[in-house]
């Protein structure tokens, strides 16, 4: 049927790409201006060429912020994949009641990032916070979790992974569960090592959905900005500021809008990449 | 699984360990917020985490608040909602009349498969690189602290990802139905609002309710584009901590708002999650 309608089917797609190239490409072109502009005090004053661009390399806060991402970038997507996959192996068998679970553990995913921010602040406290506590008793001292730079990294890498890993877990639990359950049968024939099985079979043939998790997590992990916002505030100092957080600031605060408009020109040219990587690799799934 | 058969026990038991650790990591900073909004400001900091055995709960926290800032926050709920519920809404009716578009009809000018595409790199869009000029734009449209903004921005978020589920949830449903309907003199319309419509409706629902998640969830455009009457619950969760320092039992009621109508409403869409999470590039 889909072949024999070459008409009138116009009516039907308009109105959704009309609204989204209104809403994404007419800023983007705008904002490509911006950032080759001189701006003072909100207002385009002149061409600026390419020097808003230039000034990201003399400027050693981008550099830090740059840092810092490409560290919450690959600690969380690492991270989110590696206990998601583990979780995902466990939650396969078949066994009573793992679905009632199964829908627990996606709860994290649909919390608002800057309320889990705000939420790791009170489980972050340093003084008697639940988790210092907990600390406490296993023999640890007092963990300055948002006063020193390095904790505070990882206070933030944590509540990510608390909140994407439930993400690689159930797309990767769909992703074995379509997996035959013949293949296996015919493997453990020939084998009797579970590793091998998984090492020859489960994990070749998990690949593509295993891609698909990593991309779409560094896609994410690069626009961070609301639990970085809400939990450290970017701080100690500028430790914990990412790219999205650095443009905010110098665009939205400081209204130093033609440079933040070329970092943010900089963060697209980051996740078109990933995305070109994700097409040329599935492609055919959008026929 | 078929590796159970060996060693079954041990491994059952090893399962629900980790099933339990999971499901314990997931839910203690939910039950944390909980017990610290029913906890009296001195219980908060003297560590307590059983209700009635370590300390005695109060509604105290949740009357202030209702009280003292019930304004502010009804503002608040009332805000998401609207934006949710109207982003939600105007997202799905278009994406699924383009979803119906794609799944059915073969485009030549721009082939489908492009279109479906250039849905989906949205997905790949950093929202730090519409922030700037959206804002600029809404400021010059005078819409800055109003609602519509927000409805125009998540709309726009929530759109690509209704078109290219409701395009695969079409596509799943058979020709037959609506060539059989079009044979005895409907037009395509009709077949598309009697016949197609009703029986993806499910979807629809599940679509409607996760592109509403994402809306209320929503913080940097709220963040840049209100600052009084159009704020959101997550802006109004974000103003407390810096005007009043660590009064976390105040923090925990207005945290609870602002988390537990997406979270549980996402329990009702489990089925649909998969696909929705990636753009169903993984069918689950």
């Amino acid at each position: 049927m889909r072949r024999r309608l070459r008409e009138k089917g116009n009516a039907f797609v308009i109105p959704a790409i009309f609204w989204v190239l209104t809403f994404t490409i007419f800023p983007l072109v705008y904002s490509f201006r911006v950032s080759l502009s001189k701006v003072l005090y909100g207002k385009l004053v002149g061409f600026a060429g390419a020097s808003n661009y230039l000034r990201m390399f003399g400027d050693y806060r981008f550099w830090g912020t740059l840092r810092f991402t490409l560290v919450l970038v690959l600690i969380s997507v690492c991270a989110t994949t590696a206990i998601g996959l583990g979780l995902a192996i466990v939650f396969n068998r078949k066994m009573k009641g793992l679905r009632a679970f199964r829908s627990i553990l996606t709860m994290p995913l649909f919390t608002a990032p800057v309320a889990l921010g705000y939420l790791g602040v009170m489980m972050f406290y340093e003084e008697n916070g639940p988790i210092n506590v907990l600390l406490k008793y296993l023999g640890m001292g007092k963990v300055p979790w948002l006063s020193h730079p390095l904790w505070a990294t990882l206070a933030i890498c944590l509540v990510d992974i608390w909140q994407w890993t439930p993400f690689a877990f159930i797309i990767l639990l769909a992703g074995l569960q379509s997996i035959s359950d013949e293949i296996y049968e015919a493997a453990v024939i020939d084998t009797s090592s579970g590793w091998a099985v998984f090492r020859h079979i489960t994990l070749p043939l998990l690949s593509p959905v295993l891609g698909t998790v990593i991309m779409l997590r560094m896609v994410d992990a690069f626009k961070a900005f609301d639990i970085p916002f809400s939990l450290t505030s970017g701080g100690p100092g500028t430790a914990t500021r990412t790219l999205t957080f650095y443009i905010y600031t110098q665009g939205l605060r400081n209204f130093d809008l033609g440079y933040a408009s070329a970092m943010a020109y900089f963060l697209l040219a980051i996740t078109m990449i990933i995305g070109l990587l994700f097409f040329r690799r599935y492609r055919e799934l959008y026929e | 699984m078929r590796r159970r058969r060996k060693g079954s026990v041990v491994t059952e038991i090893l399962t629900w360990v980790v099933v339990v650790i999971a499901i314990l990591w997931v839910l203690f900073p939910f039950y944390w917020t909980v017990i610290t909004s029913f906890k009296k400001p001195a219980d908060v900091f003297r560590l307590s985490s059983i209700p009635w055995l370590q300390f005695t709960p109060t509604l105290s926290n949740w009357q202030t608040e209702f009280t003292q800032r019930g304004p502010e926050i009804l503002r608040g709920i009332t805000n998401s909602i609207i934006i949710a519920v109207f982003a939600s809404l105007i997202a799905v009716a278009l994406g699924t009349l383009a979803g119906y578009g794609l799944a059915r009809y073969k485009y030549v000018k721009w082939r489908n498969q492009s279109m479906a595409f250039w849905f989906l790199s949205q997905r790949f869009l950093p929202p730090a690189a519409t922030v700037i000029p959206f804002f600029l734009l809404m400021k010059s449209l005078g819409l800055l602290d109003t609602r519509v903004a927000l409805i125009l921005v998540n709309t726009t978020f929530a759109m690509p990802f209704a078109v290219l589920i409701m395009k695969d949830m079409f596509r799943e449903l058979p020709v037959e139905l609506e060539e059989a309907a079009l044979v005895d003199g409907c037009s395509r319309w009709e077949a598309f609002l009697r016949i197609a419509l009703p029986l993806a409706a499910p979807a629809l629902v599940a679509t409607v309710i996760i592109c509403f998640s994402f809306a209320w969830n929503e913080f940097l455009f709220a963040l840049v584009l209100t600052y009084k009457k159009a704020t959101p619950m997550t802006i109004i969760i974000a103003g407390t901590e810096h005007t009043q320092g660590v009064q976390f039992w105040y923090v925990s009621t207005r945290l609870l708002l602002a988390i537990l109508p997406p979270t549980l409403l996402a329990l009702t869409v489990q089925r649909y999650i998969v696909r929705g999470l990636t753009m169903g590039a993984v069918k689950g």
